[in-house]
Formats: structure tokens, C-alpha cells, sequence
């Protein structure tokens, strides 16, 4: 009883500030605990040495020069001491501190007559002698912005992304006669690609955190991603508003759900071809281009899909909108992958684009079921949305 | 420092020529002034085949290595006369290039350890003191008692162990630990120039000694780098100066693990090379092939003054810091 009356003798200011007390009590055991040093570690054994090898974010070639960019992944400071270029000592400089403390980064440059097409591996070795070896499949000058690369990748980014959404949108007129089964069969094949290309965006995403150094890496970071552009989505579907009933998004709005959601994916891919091909990874010919383009029709035929089914007619502008919406990004993204790349990003981004796929294909999946009859069960739903995930592996092939 | 009497540019030009390869000397003498600048303490912006002089990344100052470089004096001839040595095993880190230390174990503190060196028939009483962690022997090359032989005395940590035994034959030879794991006590750095001088003494020369080994730094069975007498890039560094007038005799062993061989090569001349430095016979060569405990006596009868390259003709090993250079002076 006392105790009560006291509570509530001192008020809700009191209590707020009570909330501050665990914060000040853990900072001072962290303290303490800090100031034990390892006594605690002692009690049960010793720490293993630290690993001592680099994380080595990029290797650039210049003429007559080599650029080795590289992070200290661990928590003990990491100097960088003795440089090797296949397996020879090298004279270099390093831009910034030789010892790096803990995710702290430096450029090693290196005067080197390097061999064009040729495999070369550089190495980086600690004052431990612990080496870390970085292999590059071939020595390829690295392009630097200039008018020339941005055109290039601009025009890489309008083939990818931008023509083949133009040509799917084509599909409108044809789909908007369509009879309504047939309708509801193309719908369901957009949540069928947009399920393909999230899982495929999610596989890209944990794949590329698992490359990160250690204390960035992390599912968790893909969970953000994917967590963060799907409640993004699903915020921007809210706001340009559910139909009056609460059930679900308009058709027309759908269809620039789909295409933000597109767009989203089409700069994680645009990156990804920006980046393997500034690295040498990735050989842009032009199979692999019209296999790219082959496959991205299909995502215009999923913006068409909704499109056709909301009744209204769409203007050319807003057409173009859609298609700049679901497609420019491509162009984006093989800039930023071209010129600028961060792992970090490329993380961030593909499970953003698969978080964005799967918000889009829940708000398909409710327009269909609303508005189709039969629901999500019908043959034509069921059909359609295993047609879109055939589509996609079938036409992926192509860029593979 | 002996060349610091040369400017950097003039080493450039003298060394050019030197590696051998047009590419690298367009590189050197094109000098673009913005590489040079970029590469800090390293020197110029070239390839490390024309290391030497301050652009050489080698650790340490001048004088570092004489102990090792110069042998002490050959004795006369005096049967029953004793020779003793005290080597303290350790554990020790050296630094073997700039910045980078090895934990290695040494005999006396250094890798390789000392010179040791006796006449024909001297009396050898070598105490062996394991301040290490690890137990230790040391192994002579030579002819002595089975029980003299640095395999079966094992010396625990702590303890010590005396090897009394006459020194013969004469000739270049060497001693190593010989505890078990035997790859791990010979690659951490116990080992070691044993020099039996023969009763007649050898014609005066300007005698030195070359111990070659590897160090794996990151424990991975292969070796990150290659010197010596233990220090990386160390002689291009600072050139061993030598008189034209006056023989050069190099006792020279190779005790680098892992590697199945290494080898000597001259730049510029020719030498005579005494198998094991044990019979008159020699090979007119500029380029010799030893396996792990092979040795040999060298000598050098310069022709020319100037910067003479020497190294390893394993590309590989030289680029990884077994190179020299000799500065041949009147």
C-alpha cells in the first residue's frame, strides 16, 4: 500500500527518468568490466591469436599502377607491412595509416607494369606475417568515370531495363480485351515472376552479406533490408489508397506497386551488371544482353497485367512513368556498379528488392482473390502463377 | 652506409642494365616524376628487380649482419688445441623484413645462429644452454661419436648438454636442431655456418658467409620470404663492399625449408665453386644448386669494378628477398 502511494506520489516524471537507470548501470559494468581486462577470459583458458588477414574490398588497375583497397575485418589493430604482386615483393605507398584499427580502411598503391589479360594475384601481409592473397582472373584497366563509361553503362541500363518493360506494356491493349479468366491467369503470372525474381533477389542477398567482412555481415542485414523495403511498399500502397472497401489496392495503383517493386530489383540488377564487369567478372556480350532483355519483357507484361485490369484508360505519360519507374533504375544501378561499387549497398539493395517483390505480390494476391472468380484457387490463378516462375527460370536461362 | 656516397638517380642507371629487362629500364630511366613521388620511404617507382640502395625494403641499419657476414679468423693448424662455443637456444622474434616479425627460434638471438669455426684437429666443446620452450639439439654436420650426433641427447628446456668432439673434416659445414618436429625446429630458425678450416690454411681472401634460408610466415607450408643470412632484401640494401685486388671466398650453405632447393647466381662474373669445401676440385660457374644441407666454398676473383647483382636463380625466391648486390671497389 505505501509502496503504491509513494509511486504515485512522485509522479510520471520520476518514472520516466527511472527508465535512464539501467542505461547508467550497464555503462558502468561495461566499465568495470573493461577495466578487469581479460581476468574474467583468464578463468576458463586463452583467446586464440587474431586471424590477422585483410578483407580486400577492391583491386583497381591503372596504368602502371595497382590499387589495393583493404579493411581490418577484426577487432585488434591490423598493419599492413609488406606488399606482393604474384608472389614478388613490391615497393608501395599506402594513402591513409599502415595500422588500421578495427572496419578502418586504406588504399595500397602499388607502381606495378602489370599484364594485361593476364591472372595476377596481389597479397597483403600483416607485421604478424600472416598473408592475405587476392586472386583477379584477369588484369583489366579499371574505367573510371568518364563521358564515354557513363553513356556505356547508361545505354547497358536502357536495354536491361528500360526497352523490354516498353515492348511488355505493348501487351495492354491485347490484355485489356482479354477475356477476364485469362486476365486473372496474367495476374497471377506477374505474382509469379515477382516471386521468382524476390527469391532470386533474397538467394543474391545472403550470398553477398556472407562476402562482407565479419562484424558487418550478417542474415540479419538482409532481414533489415527485406524488412525495410517491404513495410516501405506497403506504406506507399496505403497511401495511394485502398479502394473504399479496405480490401486492397485499386488496379491502377497495383500496377505502380508492380512497377516500383520491378524498379527496385532492376537496380540490384543493373549493380550487379555494373560491377561484375568493372571487375572483370562478367563478360557483356551480346547474348547476354538480349538474354537480359528477353527476360525483362516478362516484367512489363506484369505491370501491363493490373494495368488492363482496372478499367481506366492509362495516357501515354503515365505509361511512360510506369515504365521509367520499373526500368531506369537498371541505368542507376549499372552506374553505381560501374563506378562506385559497395558491397555494403549490393546487400542492401537485392534484399530490398526482394522485399519489395514479395509486399507487390501480396497486394496481387489480393486483388486477384477479391476480384477474380474463383479466388486464388481457380485453375487460371494456379496456372498463371507457375507459368510466371517457368517464364522467368526459361527466359533466365538466356542471361545465365 | 656504403653507397650513400651515390645518388638515388645514379643507382637507378646503375642498376638498369643489370636486371636485364628493357621494360623495367624504360620504367626506371623514363622516371615519371608523380610515381616516384607516390611511393614514400619504398623509393622509386619501379620494380623491386632494381632494388637497391634505400629503395630496397630491408630492415635494419649498416652493420647489423657483420657478426654473421664475416666469419672469425681462420686459426693455424694445432692438433689438441680446444675450441669451445656456448649457444643459447631461445625463443626470439626477429624482424625479417620492415615491420614484419617472425617468432622464431634462434640459436644466440639470431637466425641464422653464429658462425662456428675450427682448424682440422682442433678439439670442439660446443654447450648447448635450452633457454627455449621447446626441447633442442644441435646437429653437426662432420665426423664424430654417434652420442656427439644432436639426435638422440635431447635437451629438455632448462637444461644444457656439452658436445665435445674433434673437428673434422675440413671443409664448409653446418649444424641444425634435430628435435622432432624436425621441419618445424630447422624452419624456426635453428641453424647454423660451421666452417673446419683445412690444416693447410686456404690462400687469404676476403672470406664471407652465406647462410640461405625461408621464412613461412603464415604457417601455410610455403615460404613468404627468402634471405641471407636472415634478413630479406638485406645486401640490396647494403651492398657488401669488396676489394677487386683480393679473392672473395664465400662460405655458403642453404638451410631453407620447405623449398626443395635453392641456388647461387653471380651477376657479371665467374666463380670457382668447391663442392662441400672439402678436395681441390672445383667448377668454373656462375650458378650453383644446393638442396636443404648442401654447402660449398666460392671464390670470386672480380674483373670488374661496380654494382654486381647477386641471387637466387629461383626467380620467385628473389623477388621474395633473396638478393644482394656486391660493390666491387680497387
Amino acid at each position: 500500500m505505501e509502496a503504491k502511494a509513494a509511486a504515485s506520489s512522485r509522479g510520471d516524471g520520476f518514472w520516466r527518468a527511472w527508465a535512464v537507470l539501467p542505461v547508467l548501470l550497464l555503462a558502468i559494468v561495461v566499465g568495470l568490466f573493461f577495466t578487469s581486462g581479460d581476468s574474467i577470459v583468464d578463468l576458463v583458458g586463452r583467446n586464440p591469436p587474431p586471424a590477422d588477414e585483410f578483407d580486400v574490398r577492391r583491386v583497381e588497375f591503372k596504368p602502371g599502377e595497382i590499387r589495393v583497397r583493404v579493411t581490418n575485418p577484426q577487432r585488434d589493430d591490423l598493419t599492413i607491412a609488406s606488399v606482393t604482386v604474384d608472389d614478388a615483393i613490391v615497393p608501395f605507398s599506402v594513402d591513409g595509416n599502415r595500422k588500421l584499427g578495427r572496419l578502418r580502411s586504406a588504399t595500397i598503391v602499388v607502381p606495378y607494369d602489370w599484364v594485361e589479360d593476364d591472372p595476377i594475384s596481389v597479397g597483403v601481409t600483416s607485421s604478424t606475417g600472416i598473408e592475405t592473397v587476392e586472386e583477379i582472373a584477369a588484369a583489366l584497366e579499371t574505367p573510371q568515370p568518364s563521358a564515354k563509361g557513363v553513356l556505356g553503362y547508361g545505354l547497358i541500363g536502357f536495354f536491361v531495363g528500360i526497352v523490354p518493360i516498353a515492348l511488355g506494356l505493348l501487351w495492354l491493349p491485347s490484355l485489356r480485351r482479354a477475356n477476364p479468366r485469362w486476365l486473372a491467369a496474367f495476374m497471377a503470372l506477374t505474382a509469379g515472376l515477382l516471386t521468382f525474381l524476390g527469391v532470386e533477389a533474397l538467394g543474391e542477398a545472403f550470398d553477398r552479406q556472407a562476402t562482407l567482412p565479419g562484424p558487418l555481415a550478417g542474415p540479419g542485414l538482409v532481414l533489415l533490408g527485406v524488412a525495410g523495403s517491404y513495410l516501405t511498399i506497403l506504406l506507399l500502397g496505403t497511401r495511394l489508397g485502398r479502394g473504399g472497401d479496405g480490401a486492397g489496392v485499386s488496379a491502377a495503383a497495383l500496377a505502380l506497386l508492380v512497377a516500383v517493386g520491378i524498379g527496385v530489383h532492376n537496380f540490384g540488377e543493373g549493380l550487379a551488371i555494373g560491377t561484375s564487369f568493372a571487375f572483370g567478372e562478367l563478360t557483356l556480350g551480346t547474348f547476354l544482353i538480349v538474354g537480359f532483355m528477353i527476360h525483362n519483357v516478362t516484367e512489363g507484361l506484369g505491370i501491363a497485367a493490373p494495368a488492363a485490369g482496372s478499367g481506366t484508360r492509362f495516357s501515354l505519360g503515365r505509361l511512360v512513368a510506369l515504365t521509367l519507374i520499373a526500368g531506369g533504375p537498371a541505368i542507376l544501378g549499372a552506374w553505381l556498379g560501374g563506378f562506385a561499387t559497395s558491397d555494403l549497398l549490393a546487400v542492401v539493395f537485392f534484399a530490398a528488392a526482394a522485399g519489395a517483390a514479395f509486399e507487390v505480390v501480396v497486394e496481387v494476391g489480393r486483388y486477384v482473390a477479391r476480384r477474380v472468380s474463383g479466388g486464388l484457387r481457380s485453375g487460371w490463378v494456379l496456372g498463371g502463377f507457375l507459368a510466371g516462375i517457368a517464364a522467368m527460370y526459361v527466359t533466365g536461362l538466356l542471361a545465365a | 652506409m656504403p653507397n650513400s656516397r651515390l645518388s638515388r638517380r645514379k643507382l637507378l642507371i646503375g642498376a638498369a642494365p643489370l636486371v636485364a629487362a628493357p621494360a623495367l629500364g624504360k620504367l626506371a630511366l623514363g622516371g615519371d616524376a608523380k610515381a616516384a613521388e607516390h611511393t614514400g620511404h619504398m623509393g622509386p617507382g619501379l620494380s623491386h628487380a632494381a632494388m637497391i640502395g634505400d629503395a630496397a625494403p630491408a630492415v635494419g641499419g649498416p652493420h647489423d649482419l657483420d657478426a654473421l657476414l664475416y666469419p672469425p679468423p681462420a686459426l693455424p693448424h694445432q692438433p689438441g688445441r680446444v675450441r669451445e662455443y656456448t649457444l643459447v637456444a631461445a625463443d626470439h622474434d626477429v624482424e625479417i623484413a620492415p615491420g614484419i616479425h617472425f617468432p622464431a627460434w634462434t640459436y644466440n638471438g639470431t637466425v641464422p645462429g653464429p658462425v662456428i669455426r675450427a682448424t682440422e684437429g682442433d678439439r670442439l666443446r660446443v654447450h648447448l644452454v635450452n633457454a627455449g620452450s621447446h626441447p633442442h639439439t644441435i646437429h653437426f654436420h662432420g665426423i664424430h661419436p654417434a652420442d656427439m650426433d644432436g639426435v638422440f641427447e635431447i635437451v629438455a628446456p632448462g637444461k644444457s648438454f656439452t658436445y665435445d668432439f674433434p673437428a673434422r673434416p675440413y671443409g664448409m659445414h653446418l649444424y641444425h636442431c634435430h628435435s622432432t618436429p624436425l621441419k618445424k625446429h630447422i624452419h624456426k630458425g635453428l641453424y647454423g655456418a660451421f666452417i673446419i678450416d683445412p690444416p693447410k690454411p686456404r690462400k687469404p681472401a676476403q672470406e664471407l658467409v652465406m647462410v640461405m634460408n625461408g621464412y613461412d610466415t603464415d604457417a601455410d607450408g610455403g615460404n613468404n620470404f627468402y634471405t641471407v643470412n636472415g634478413r630479406s632484401f638485406y645486401y640490396s640494401r647494403y651492398p657488401i663492399r669488396v676489394h677487386r685486388s683480393q679473392t672473395v671466398r664465400i662460405y655458403i650453405a642453404n638451410l631453407t625449408e620447405f623449398d626443395l632447393i635453392n641456388s647461387f647466381h653471380l651477376h657479371g662474373d665467374f666463380f670457382r665453386y668447391y663442392p662441400t669445401g672439402s678436395s681441390d676440385a672445383f667448377e668454373y660457374t656462375d650458378t650453383v644448386m644446393l638442396c636443404q644441407g648442401q654447402r660449398g666454398i666460392i671464390e670470386i676473383d672480380f674483373a670488374n669494378t661496380g654494382h654486381f647483382m647477386f641471387h637466387a636463380h629461383q626467380s620467385e625466391f628473389t623477388e621474395l628477398g633473396w638478393m644482394g648486390f656486391f660493390e666491387v671497389v680497387d
